[in-house]
């Protein structure tokens, strides 16, 4: 970013743009129920079970999916903001995973995460100020107090605040407000990668272009990485280069965003996009929709084979016995967990 | 940073004329809260007597000589039971000390012991609570069973106990009956509820994203606790301090009047009663005037403290 | 002109705060027909749902209607009183709330709450309004509806939860069922699941139906009729085929022009509004979108435009579309 932004962190091993910037390798994350007087482990929700994913620098990574999909868990794995159960998460050639402490702060410089609740992200008791400035602080970058309130006026800038509002605190401003003061706070230590999680669902309507359009125009100017997370596929859609759709915990497709809406393969992306309801009336009343069955199976004990066969309407034996993997349906950078996928015909 | 003057200024859509929202001054939760309960009247009346009371227990010894001209313990026989006079305006006790002197020193008793001991329970509580609250795991087990064995035992009791043990030998030091050991004492066997508050507080704080966020800029557990939660959970802990103190003031006047807390010849309100019950008959002024005492300094703790508490709830922010 | 199934005229509701008077519906008319869908869209501070809580006198205090009138069959429901609105709710104007997770009772079994309605309205006895309310589970699509009706709501999903308010709703085959953000707090799957349910019961009862959203893609999917509305007041109104082929008004127009699309091309940007939702207590002077729209003229600033017919079918309070001014040619 600015001439005098402090170096980055140096990494134990060399990593090159031309490889992924991020790894993600059979990662499971499980949360313990637990049950009786003693508290013991009587099941486990499988929040996140078994995921691959590559993210390459300067992509937007969409990850879509809807409540209890995993997707949110993901993000913050991804992070270690939560622990990781099993797996790799292999960040600029660096096993995240295998990192103490220490090393885990120094990563943290080179990725950052935006949070959904723009209410409950800010800290209440603290200035717009001083929460852009505390990553500035945490990693000691500014030993001139000028230099660092510069930096912080900067910040405020590039996200379109008055940086007048320096000393105000969040419950003073609106909901999109509050979301530029997180972004700010994500982008004072000059990251690489971005997880944006859900970082528009809970803003009005006619504000969420606005974020959205700041986002895509920050990527351009500090070439960022984005994990971006929500359930509003139209969204994804536009901001994603490439599109991973969860269900229960695993990915049951992967395509660009473009060819994910013209070609789905997997059902239960067919389902999602015949759903999403589109703002123009001609368009709706001519459209043909799959309507699901029942609801979302408990991720604590899922259906066993593929877990989107209990609402499946292509549905059939093979499914309860096998899990298809990924790359089932293997096209041209467009894979689905599928044995039965879609076809032409089937919308 | 090569800022881009005009996407900056497409995006800084917010015309000069209209500010949408933001006409009010920066106001943190503090200032917000201090102005609520400057609109409590009631509230504010009792502070204030709370304010003159503890005034006038800071000065009591200015107070005994330029106003009385009397120590709380000069003692004159020939004057016991007097009525009262300009030399004695509420009166004499048993051995001739002035009342109303006795009264100002026994104010710095109780008060001390209230405010000192709310301070001190706080502060264990709150350390219990946090450390519980935010660690989890067997810290919590520990801390939390060990608070639940201390609430089951009644509080009364165990004062009661610990004080016929006074004065107690501890090595270098001696535990006697005196306001400051008192305070102590009083607050081991109470921070357990503070302790159970502030760790409930602390759980429900440090879920909200704004921990999560902390953290995945890479702040410390340390630096979490004490520049994010503490701040977060303190209304917590004024509210149940400012609750705290009006207790603590029966409860100490309570030990004095059982002759187990603060001795004589140091007045207490308590033991002032205790006193005086003996001439209940003879001199009832001598049971009314410390009684009085204890009812307006808890009844303007309590009122003042439901005031703080409503100007500080949490939930109004 | 025909008598309107509920006319709303000139409707202003207000909110006293320390702040100031916050005038959350300020002069507000529409009617609704019986079969018809109306929808009402705005964001929040719009006033949609303070709108149809005034409809149904349900404000909670210290929010009070300060003028104008609710006409339901005729009769004027501000000045209705208590007694007379317990008996139209629930009876004759039906309403579902956004969180179906806090709209349940949780100590009581569903069956008996959904038929409460029956209980008290139809003065049903217990065991009657259990048949017809675990009919009316069926109805809504619950499967195994007597064994449902014994659950608690707990037990339910949230769709399931949204189904059951549904059903406790429609027992009395109310004249008007006003549907409150029904789907905002639900899965995309599920949301389809209950529109869909809606639709239905739009078709097979005939009931007239206000949808609250702030969602423009469910409204044209689901009403023939929609109202836009913005800090308060009427932005449009009009068949929704027209309000979206033709919108009158910029708020309308560039809110439309914002929102992602499914099936928009790739990278096609989006036009986002500039500047904050306005506020309540202050408003702009004029029309209160002024500070905030792209065809803006002087007039605009200082005084604020009334509901006009713009168009053969639509209604529009701008004084640009007014004027004649077609937004859609407008480049960009």
């Amino acid at each position: 970013m600015s001439t005098e932004a402090p170096a980055r962190p140096k990494l134990t091993k060399a990593w090159t743009a031309a490889e992924p910037i991020l790894e993600v390798k059979g990662l499971k994350t499980y949360f313990p129920v637990t049950a009786g007087i003693l508290q013991r482990t009587v099941a486990h929700v499988r929040g996140v079970d078994g995921v691959d994913l590559t993210v390459r620098q300067g992509e937007t990574l969409g990850l879509v999916g809807e409540s209890g999909c995993g997707k949110s868990t993901l993000g913050r794995s991804i992070l270690r903001l939560v622990e990781p159960t099993e797996g790799q998460v292999i960040f600029k050639g660096e096993d995240l995973t295998k990192l103490g402490a220490g090393e885990m702060r120094r990563v943290r410089r080179d990725m950052a995460m935006i949070f959904q609740d723009p209410y409950a992200s800010l800290d209440p008791r603290q200035t717009v100020g001083e929460i852009v400035g505390e990553p500035l602080d945490i990693h000691h970058l500014y030993t001139s107090k000028k230099q660092r309130q510069e930096r912080i006026t900067e910040l405020l800038r590039v996200v379109g605040l008055n940086p007048n509002f320096n000393n105000r605190y969040p419950h003073e401003f609106s909901g999109g407000q509050r979301q530029r003061i997180g972004i700010a706070r994500a982008l004072a230590v000059d990251p690489s990668f971005i997880v944006c999680d859900e970082p528009i669902s809970a803003l009005d309507v006619s504000i969420q272009a606005q974020i959205i359009n700041l986002l895509e125009r920050l990527q351009d100017q500090f070439n960022l990485t984005y994990l971006f997370i929500a359930h509003d596929l139209s969204v994804v859609k536009h901001i994603s280069d490439r599109i991973a759709v969860m269900y229960l915990g695993k990915v049951v497709e992967l395509a660009g965003a473009g060819e994910l809406y013209r070609n789905p393969k997997h059902p239960y992306t067919g389902s999602l996009l015949s759903a999403i309801p589109i703002p123009d009336p001609k368009v709706e009343r001519g459209r043909q929709r799959i309507i699901l069955k029942g609801d979302v199976p408990s991720p604590v004990n899922p259906p066993s084979g593929c877990r989107f066969r209990t609402r499946c309407f292509k549905a059939q034996e093979r499914c309860a016995q096998e899990v298809p993997p990924l790359d089932t349906v293997h096209l041209d950078g467009h894979e689905a967990a599928c044995f039965f996928p879609l076809q032409p015909g089937d919308r | 940073m090569a800022v881009d003057q005009t996407t900056i200024t497409q995006l800084e859509g917010t015309p000069v004329s209209y500010e949408g929202g933001l006409a009010r001054p920066a106001q943190s939760y503090w200032s917000e809260s201090w102005e609520r309960l400057r609109g409590s009247t009631f509230g504010m009346f009792f502070g204030g007597v709370l304010v003159v009371l503890a005034v006038i227990a800071i000065t009591a010894p200015l107070f005994a000589n330029f106003v009385t001209h009397v120590q709380p313990t000069s003692v004159d026989l020939s004057n016991n039971f007097a009525g009262f006079s300009r030399a004695h305006p509420l009166g004499t006790d048993e051995l001739g000390r002035d009342t109303l002197t006795r009264l100002v020193y026994a104010a710095r008793v109780s008060l001390g012991v209230g405010f000192l001991t709310v301070a001190i329970y706080l502060l264990i509580g709150g350390t219990v609570g946090i450390s519980a609250g935010f660690y989890g795991g067997w810290l919590d087990d520990i801390l939390m069973r060990f608070v639940d064995i201390l609430l089951a035992i009644p509080t009364i009791y165990l004062l009661i106990m610990i004080t016929s043990m006074l004065p107690l030998p501890l090595g270098p030091i001696t535990i006697r009956h005196d306001a400051f050991s008192l305070s102590f004492i009083i607050a081991i066997t109470v921070w357990g509820t503070v302790a159970r508050l502030v760790r409930g507080e602390t759980l429900t704080v440090k879920n909200r994203d704004f921990i999560l966020a902390t953290r995945s800029i890479g702040a410390s557990n340390l630096r979490l606790m004490s520049r994010h939660l503490l701040p977060n959970v303190l209304p917590v802990m004024i509210v149940a301090a400012s609750l705290g103190v009006g207790q603590i003031i029966l409860l100490e006047a309570a030990l004095d009047f059982v002759g187990l807390g603060v001795q004589p010849p140091t007045a207490s309100w308590g033991n002032m009663l205790l006193n005086a019950q003996t001439y209940f008959y003879h001199s009832t002024w001598l049971v009314i005037f410390p009684g009085v005492c204890i009812v307006l300094a808890v009844l303007s703790a309590n009122i003042f403290g439901n005031a703080v508490r409503d100007a500080f709830d949490p939930r109004l922010k | 002109m025909a008598e309107h199934l509920l006319e709303v005229r000139d409707l202003h509701t207000v909110f006293p705060t320390k702040d100031g008077l916050v005038k959350a519906v300020d002069g507000v008319s529409f009617h609704l027909d019986p079969g018809e869908t109306l929808g009402i869209v705005g964001e929040s501070g719009s006033g949609k749902s303070v709108t149809v809580l005034s409809v149904m006198r349900l404000l909670q205090r210290p929010g009070r209607i300060a003028g104008g009138q609710i006409l339901y069959k005729g009769r004027d429901l501000v000045k209705a009183s208590d007694p007379e609105m317990q008996e139209i709710r629930g009876e004759e104007i039906a309403m579902i709330f956004q969180d179906p997770m806090t709209s349940l009772n949780p100590v009581f079994k569903t069956g008996w709450q959904v038929g409460e309605p029956l209980r008290l309205h139809k003065n049903f006895d217990a065991k009657k309004a259990l048949k017809e309310a675990i009919g009316y589970l069926q109805k809504v699509g619950i499967p195994e509806p007597d064994k449902r009706a014994e659950q608690y709501p707990h037990e339910f999903s949230g769709g399931m939860r949204q189904r059951a308010m549904i059903a406790m709703g429609l027992s009395t085959s109310p004249d008007v069922l006003i549907a409150d953000e029904p789907t905002t707090a639900l899965d995309v799957t599920i949301q389809a699941q209950i529109l869909d349910l809606l639709r239905k019961v739009n078709h097979d009862f005939g009931t007239a139906t206000i949808l609250i959203t702030h969602n423009l893609g469910v409204v044209a999917g689901m009403c023939e009729r929609v109202m836009v509305m913005y800090a308060g007041k009427v932005a449009e109104q009009g068949p929704t085929a027209d309000v979206f082929a033709n919108p009158k008004h910029p708020y309308t127009w560039s809110l439309l022009r914002s929102i992602p699309r499914l099936d928009a091309e790739e990278h096609e940007p989006l036009r986002a509004i500039e500047g904050l939702p306005p506020d309540l207590i202050n408003p702009p002077g004029g029309c209160p979108f002024h500070p905030r729209c792209a065809f803006r003229i002087d007039r605009c600033v200082r005084e604020m435009p009334p509901l006009q017919p713009v168009g053969p079918t639509q209604m529009a309070s701008c004084w640009v579309t007014q004027a004649g001014r077609d937004l859609n040619e407008a480049v960009s």
